[in-house]
């Protein structure tokens, strides 16, 4: 049996089971609720099968494949009066190891003013797809690569100069660097959507909702999300969003935070001592827009980050390692329960110069995705979809184009 | 005859588990290739059968004078909305939203008397999106009808249905904006918003215009049936009685109280 199949038997008496719940009631539709609403549980389940992704361009935080890919998640509401909630998630993919996706208290010091206070393993601040949090928001199977895609970047290990790091082009799914720890491991996104930062995070709105503003200080950064600090430096991010017209929604967010960690800093600077060198740091930037209408969706975003890194041997990194992403996507519904939806993506890192050569410190990539999902039920959605992926140099596949199908139950 | 099955009231037979997962299995092949499949047989809400005009109560041809059937529909079940899903991912506090009056019942003939079906003009009906809530949460209306829905809330709605009565797909309007959706089928239709999870209603549409929505109180009343013996149904929420028998007299008033468990 191959490990698709599998996975399709595994999904079908995943759903078969729940669909023998007690009384024979169906898959439930909605979130199940107690003490009059005050607690609620919802969950979302989503079955991704697809063909190998030998190119590794669908690489995930957890080393899975989001292409192939049974995710589960739970998540819960508790409202303990009309100040306080406290609100979690857990999700586990491929059956692997239940993690904590959120775990946060909700403080609302006045009832009648629109300001909150979470504390905890906080939803993202930073940029609008992440939030995003359940698979039937995403309107395609795959991730936007400046949320998804992995770099050579890495916070507990560093390329001792520039010709180490051109070397590892495109293996940010799994890679080995000279400086800090030497086991092999994936790098970071530009902004992680499969991990959430923990700190403190205010968000106010005004009166009309037009206006909304959110600040959070959190122990990692967008592109390193931790529970534990690795470097005792904190991450200020923030995020404005405009809701100007009916249907726009505009927003920007800033974020700039401690990266490196606390023990590959000191394996650098104990190979050389640089005073100016003291605050390695990931920065970024990002923009989306968002406008809706009638039967139609369109989304776009930019993210910009830049990374600080200790200089160790010559050739030297550059001062900040740069990259940059764009990401454009549609969905327009053709009939009840059928839409169709495309995205385009691009990602591209700054030049370094080394010995041999001057290119980008990783390879820059292209994705399209194109598809369409169908609601089987209300809370059922099938999508299909094709992806084409460009890879521009590193010694992985250039190229990679496949087909995908997922099934997504939420409730 | 009027009848709604049990199972399309979504009260769900016990099915093994096993014909259940073979079932599955059929439909997701079979939804590759249909235009409009239902994979679970979750509560699906799709049209009431109806037959034809000749399926009629016995009534009196010559009955002249129509009478009423009034009553009270008792609920007791906790019947539950829907509720928000724990927005894990939401900056704050959502905002607030109404709860939906979830015991307001709709008491209808079984049986219609002979002309009941003859093709009407259609009214017009509404059911406002205010405060993240259909308002009213049950509307019941004659085929013909024409239902607007307005947006009276700040953002964005997106009105749908996929029940196989009337599937329908509003897309996001703004507010002050309102569209209309002509129910040309009868059947019950539930209906949602793509926004947000937890609207919900429904329109239960007729053939005849032999129904009532009942009140606060539960109470009810038909008006303007004639004289005979009829099949009487209460629903609430997606679950009904078993048809009652009364006997409408000449101008004169019939008692019929339900309760629902």
């Amino acid at each position: 049996m191959t490990t698709a199949v599998r996975w399709a038997v595994r999904a079908w008496v995943l759903f078969v089971c729940l669909d023998g719940r007690a009384d024979a009631q169906v898959l439930p539709s909605e979130p199940i609720a107690f003490a009059n609403g005050r607690v609620t549980v919802g969950g979302d389940i989503a079955a991704t099968i697809g063909p190998h992704d030998d190119g590794f361009f669908n690489n995930t935080d957890y080393s899975h494949n989001a292409m192939r890919l049974l995710r589960i998640d739970v998540s819960a509401a508790v409202e303990a009066g009309p100040h306080f909630a406290l609100l979690g998630e857990i999700r586990t993919e491929n059956f692997g190891q239940v993690r904590p996706y959120a775990a946060y208290v909700r403080i609302r010091p006045w009832a009648s003013r629109n300001f909150d206070v979470q504390v905890g393993m906080v939803p993202p601040t930073f940029g609008a797809f992440a939030r995003r949090t359940y698979a039937n928001d995403n309107s395609l199977i795959g991730y936007p690569l400046g949320y998804q895609y992995m770099t050579t970047m890495r916070a507990d290990a560093l390329a001792a100069n520039v010709d180490e790091l051109l070397k590892n082009r495109s293996e940010g799914w799994g890679l080995r660097y000279s400086v800090g720890s030497r086991t092999r491991d994936g790098g970071v996104a530009l902004v992680s959507a499969f991990r959430w930062d923990t700190g403190v995070q205010m968000h106010a709105s005004s009166a009309s909702g037009v206006v909304q503003g959110t600040i959070a200080v959190t122990a990692g950064t967008v592109s390193n999300p931790r529970f534990n600090d690795d470097n005792d430096g904190p991450q200020v991010v923030g995020r404005v969003e405009l809701r100007p017209a009916s249907g726009l929604v505009v927003g920007a967010s800033l974020a700039r935070g401690a990266f490196v960690a606390e023990d590959a800093e000191r394996a650098a600077l104990g190979a050389v001592s640089n005073p100016d060198d003291w605050r390695y740091t990931q920065s970024a930037w990002g923009g989306d827009v968002e406008y809706s209408r009638d039967h139609y969706v369109l989304r776009y975003e930019a993210i910009g980050s830049g990374w600080r890194l200790p200089r160790v041997e010559r050739p030297l990194l550059p001062r900040t390692l740069g990259a940059l992403s764009h990401s454009i996507e549609g969905r327009y519904k053709l009939r009840p329960g059928l839409y169709a939806a495309a995205r385009w993506d691009w990602l591209g890192f700054s030049e370094v110069v080394g010995t041999k050569e001057t290119a980008p410190w990783d390879a820059p990539v292209k994705r399209l995705e194109a598809g369409v999902g169908y609601s089987l039920q209300r809370n059922l959605l099938l999508k299909l979809s094709y992806q084409l992926n460009r890879r521009d140099g590193g010694k992985l596949e250039k190229a990679e184009n496949f087909p995908a199908a997922q099934l997504v139950f939420w409730f | 005859m009027l009848r709604i099955t049990r199972r399309e009231q979504g009260t769900l037979r016990r099915v093994p588990a096993a014909v259940r997962g073979a079932r599955l299995f059929l439909q997701l092949v079979a939804t590759m290739a249909a235009p409009v499949p239902l994979l679970f047989s979750a509560p699906s809400f799709s049209a009431p059968s109806i037959s034809s005009v000749s399926s009629v109560a016995a009534v009196s041809e010559a009955a002249a004078a129509n009478g009423a059937i009034r009553g009270r529909v008792e609920i007791r079940r906790t019947a539950t909305g829907i509720e928000r899903r724990p927005g894990v991912a939401d900056l704050g506090t959502p905002p607030g939203r109404l709860i939906p009056d979830l015991r307001r019942s709709v008491v209808y003939l079984d049986s219609a008397p002979r002309g009941a079906f003859e093709p009407t003009e259609g009214g017009r009906a509404v059911m406002d999106q205010r405060n993240e809530t259909f308002v009213p949460h049950v509307l019941a209306i004659t085929v013909g009808t024409t239902v607007d829905f307005p947006n009276s809330d700040k953002f964005y709605h997106n009105v749908f249905s996929l029940s196989k009565t009337k599937p329908f797909d509003l897309g996001r309007y703004a507010t002050g904006s309102s569209r209309p959706v002509r129910f040309d089928r009868p059947g019950i239709v539930r209906v949602f918003c793509d926004i947000h999870s937890h609207m919900n209603a429904f329109v239960l549409v007729f053939s005849h215009p032999f129904f009532a929505l009942t009140d606060g109180d539960g109470r009810y009343r038909i008006d303007n049936v004639p004289a005979g013996t009829y099949g009487v149904i209460a629903w609430n929420e997606g679950t009904s009685s078993e048809p009652k028998s009364v006997s409408v007299p000449d101008g004169g008033l019939a008692e019929l109280d339900f309760t629902l468990r």
